[in-house]
């Protein structure tokens, strides 16, 4: 029975081990996307025009950006995964996708173009919260603000979207000071 | 001898060969540790490995050479900002010999919970 216990002592050892290694995105990449939301949403309230062809830089710059940020990263932090990335990459990706595709509906003319804002929104917040579910933990809570979001800029009428744009950065920004933070204790 | 003894010996007998089909180099729970999450990398540096497993340079490196020895895992050497780097990444060999052991784990886990 004492090898028993021993095995019982190692898997626990293993479990913690495991548990330990989990993967997480750098704070970079938040400080990243919190910059990019916040000069994005506030555009909406001060030049609306505009917004499409900002995401339209910001958002494949911003993915490639954050792409050699987690590759600079794992290569840094000693662990290399490019299953992960590719998880990344198709997850974030598909989301943009879906917006480009849903620009279609107003496009001819089946939505308003007042809707398309708050529908984008609502695909951000449920992209935010299965990638908080597979990819990083705190993402859940950005996707329920961007759903607070969605309800906000249906109801408020001044500056709607540039307060969520500085909720969401701000969330945004607090992940990345926490994964910083977590990062440094790991290490000390 | 009672009617429970051959039960027990047959148990314990039993047992044994369940524990006997565990692999020897993997028992070590730092070489076992270290396999299982270069099966859920690509390739894991020394200083990583170090870190998450919470060994002393000379411990984990007898253990990952004992690996490398084996066959269970490759190394490889690189200079990142000019700092030398030690990349590891289980073989194919190893992930076999990995896979096998953990079957023998669960087999052991399963009868003992009987």
């Amino acid at each position: 029975m004492a090898d028993l216990d021993r095995l019982e002592e190692d898997l626990g050892f293993l479990r913690r081990a495991v548990d330990g290694a989990a993967p997480h995105a750098p704070a970079s990449i938040y400080f990243l996307w919190a910059v990019l939301v916040l000069a994005g949403f506030v555009l909406v309230d001060l030049n609306e025009n505009r917004v499409g062809q900002y995401w339209m830089i910001a958002g494949p710059a911003g993915g490639l950006i954050s792409a050699y940020l987690g590759w600079r990263d794992q290569r840094h932090s000693g662990a290399m995964d490019l299953a992960l990335g590719m998880r990344y990459l198709q997850h974030w990706g598909a989301m943009m996708a879906v917006i480009f595709l849903a620009t279609l509906m107003p496009g001819r003319g089946l939505i308003a173009w007042d809707a398309f804002g708050p529908l984008v929104l609502l695909i951000l917040a449920m992209s935010y919260f299965h990638a908080g579910l597979y990819l990083d933990a705190p993402l859940r809570w950005v996707g329920l603000l961007l759903v607070g979001g969605y309800l906000m800029v249906l109801s408020v009428d001044a500056y709607a979207w540039t307060i969520v744009g500085v909720l969401v950065a701000g969330a945004l920004m607090v992940v990345g000071f926490r994964e910083s933070r977590r990062r440094d204790l790991a290490t000390a | 001898m009672t009617s429970r003894q051959p039960d027990l010996a047959s148990a314990h007998a039993d047992l044994q060969s369940r524990l006997d089909g565990l692999d020897d180099l993997l028992e070590h729970r730092s070489r076992l540790a270290a396999c299982v999450l270069l099966s859920k990398a690509d390739q894991l540096s020394f200083s990583r490995l170090k870190q998450v497993l919470d060994e002393t340079d000379g411990n984990l490196g007898a253990q990952l050479r004992k690996l490398e020895q084996a066959g269970y895992l490759s190394a490889s050497k690189e200079f990142l900002d000019r700092r030398p780097v030690t990349w590891y990444r289980l073989t194919a060999k190893g992930r076999k010999a990995l896979l096998a052991h953990l079957d023998a784990l669960a087999r052991v886990i399963g009868h003992a919970g009987r």
